[in-house]
């Protein structure tokens, strides 16, 4: 049984057709990325898991279980987190608010807080700062850890490094790979050579449905039947 | 927590209750002073400050769901009306299952409670939509609302007027204790003479300053602590990003829901203690559009979503209209007594400076308050609390001891 499986699903934004019958499945433990060209419908792909934009045909499966058309508060709930893109953290909350909030469902939040710090020491330092002070970089750590603060065995991770200086960005990854031992996880993600590098699988994204999909290994943007769908 | 570590803690809180404490007897010492003038003309009256407490507590209301979930509620007034008219309706024996001469601590609850209610039916059908959408459907309801109470005969034989609360003044305090309530009204409150046997007389007024004046207290400290518990952390990540709050597992809608019902309810204690004191009601000065209209106007000229920030902004309000109006001395009176007759007389590009004091001053405040506005929305568009509290990088209360101890160094 996959952990979320998507089967020809067709998601639109008012009357435009984005997701055009898109085929997908995650499998407990890997690393799923999604590439393509930018407004294919990646990101629709994840807000479509989650619930935030529901399909209008076909169905999500999220272990096991038909969530299409659910609630995303209930879906998030039954263990699906979100690091969307932009990081989107609450501004004018605090960053531990900002933890404590994603740590509702937690059993003992205090001990989750302290294994998110124990990840991103920095957090810990600006835990009192409202997260719209800090730099592109600690927002991103912050979305990342409150992504995995909700115990969740997926994490949909949205352009974790879309906007970022290089150095800082090798930093989310390290966060990426080290959040990906304990959680599933599918990234949409522009950049190419990242994505191949953090994930086992991917799927290659166009118009709306998936054209390629394979393990990541050896596999570079020279490829010819990637270098058709990425460049412009 | 000690004592001490409390106070310590609500340093500001403490001080700006206290203020409000110490104003009557400050402003009565002023007025037997030789600055009696200058305190009537600039400082408000009592009565002025009375009105600051519920339309403050009102204003509060409003921010507590408009500041902090961002959903404006323009259809406010609707929870007010419901308060004052179910106190006004209940004190004349006139609500069904409510005996005449039930307290009115208790028909102020009970008005809160189904302002909640009515705050839920309007929510779950409003809670729907989102931004301009959400402010114009309750906008709507409150204005079916006032005008169904326009026309219901039931209130009074002139329902377009509103009604009137008769019998004794009702009292704030603890219900059934005589001893411990004190009655609140312009004329029909008590009075103290010899306060503890210290010689000091407290007039009817007064004594209704301090009674509303608790209830705004206890009102505030209540819908602070629910904005700084986790349910109000979720209610400002709602403002901030509601798509992620739900994806954080939140089910949005319920929380809103919740919140709304807890803005209502304070609305209507607004509105349940304006009826006590004022002692009568009148779809105009409760449930019409523009008594919203003074909420928002107060509230972003005090700070969006600061809570006390409100509060402030209705006080300028109030001082603003008793200083440009002649009800309790004012701008107008004080010239007009105070220069000497060639000065009024003088030429002033065609008229006289009387006239011109007469029709620029007297009972101009909208104007002005207009112009404030304008302004504040332009420059200050924090608020006063908002823009004192980015100064300060925190909320006052947490922020400026530290401030105040580095200058102590």
């Amino acid at each position: 049984m996959s952990l979320l499986e998507l089967d020809d699903v067709h998601t639109y934004y008012g009357e435009s057709h984005i997701l055009q019958g898109l085929d997908l499945s995650v499998e407990d433990g890997e690393i799923v990325a999604l590439v393509g060209r930018n407004g294919v419908g990646k990101t629709t792909t994840l807000r479509t898991a989650l619930g935030l934009t529901p399909p209008r045909r076909g169905t999500v499966r999220f272990k096991g279980e038909d969530v299409t058309g659910t609630e995303p508060h209930t879906i998030a709930d039954s263990g699906m987190g979100w690091v969307p893109e932009d990081r989107r953290v609450f501004a004018h909350l605090t960053v531990a608010e900002n933890l404590r909030v994603a740590a509702h469902a937690a059993v003992d939040p205090d001990a989750r807080l302290d294994e998110a710090y124990d990840l991103f020491p920095a957090l810990e330092r600006f835990a009192d700062k409202e997260a719209g002070d800090l730099s592109g970089g600690q927002q991103q750590m912050l979305a990342i850890a409150r992504g995995m603060l909700g115990d969740n065995d997926l994490l949909l991770v949205d352009e974790p490094s879309e906007g970022l200086a290089p150095q800082i960005v090798s930093d989310v990854v390290e966060a990426l790979r080290a959040a990906s031992a304990d959680t599933t996880m599918v990234l949409v993600e522009q950049n190419f050579r990242l994505a191949m590098d953090l994930a086992d699988r991917f799927y290659l994204v166009d118009h709306g449905v998936v054209v390629e999909e394979g393990d990541t290994a050896g596999v570079t943007s020279d490829d010819e039947r990637i270098r058709r769908y990425l460049t412009a | 927590m000690s004592l001490s570590e409390y106070a310590r803690d609500h340093a500001v809180h403490l001080a700006v209750a206290l203020a409000f404490l110490l104003y009557p007897p400050v402003n009565g010492a002023l007025l037997a002073s030789p600055l009696a003038d200058e305190t009537t003309a600039f400082l408000p009256g009592i009565t002025f400050m009375i009105v600051v407490l519920y339309l403050g507590l009102f204003a509060m209301s409003f921010d507590f769901i408009s500041g902090y979930t961002g959903y404006l509620s323009f259809g406010h007034a609707a929870f007010y009306g419901t308060g004052a008219y179910f106190v006004a309706l209940a004190a004349n024996g006139q609500i069904p299952g409510v005996p005449g001469g039930t307290p009115f601590m208790i028909t102020l609850l009970l008005g809160a409670v189904l302002a909640g209610g009515v705050a839920l039916v309007i929510g779950s059908v409003s809670f729907r939509l989102t931004g301009v959408y959400f402010a114009m459907i309750t906008l709507g309801f409150a204005q079916v609302i006032y005008e169904l109470i326009r026309s219901w005969g039931y209130v009074s034989s002139n329902p377009t007027e509103g009604t009137t609360i008769g019998g004794d003044g009702l009292a704030i305090g603890v219900p059934y204790v005589d001893a411990l309530s004190l009655k609140v009204g312009r004329l029909t409150g008590d009075s103290i003479q010899n306060l503890l046997g210290l010689g000091i007389d407290v007039s009817a007024t007064v004594v209704s300053y301090y009674a509303l004046g608790a209830v705004v207290l206890v009102s505030y400290f209540a819908m602070q602590r629910i904005l700084h518990s986790p349910f109000g952390r979720v209610m400002v990540a709602i403002r901030e990003n509601e798509e992620r709050a739900r994806a954080v597992g939140y089910s949005t809608y319920w929380f809103k829901m919740a919140a709304f019902a807890i803005s209502g309810f304070f609305g209507a204690i607004a509105g349940g203690i304006f009826a006590a004191y004022s002692r009568s009601v009148s779809p105009d000065n409760s449930y019409f559009f523009l008594v919203t209209a003074d909420a928002l106007i107060t509230t972003i000229i005090g700070g969006f979503g600061t809570l006390a920030g409100p509060l402030y902004g209705t006080a300028f309000h109030q001082w603003l209209e008793d200083v440009l109006s002649t009800e309790s001395g004012g701008l107008a009176t004080y010239l007009r007594e105070g220069l000497p007759e060639a000065v009024l007389g003088a030429d002033l590009f065609g008229v006289s400076l009387e006239l011109f004091v007469n029709t620029a001053v007297d009972g101009r405040a909208p104007l002005y308050l207009g112009i404030v506005f304008v302004l504040f929305v332009l420059f200050v568009p924090n608020g006063i609390l908002g823009t004192v509290r980015d100064r300060l990088d925190g909320a006052v209360g947490k922020r400026l001891p530290e401030r105040l101890r580095r200058y102590r160094r």
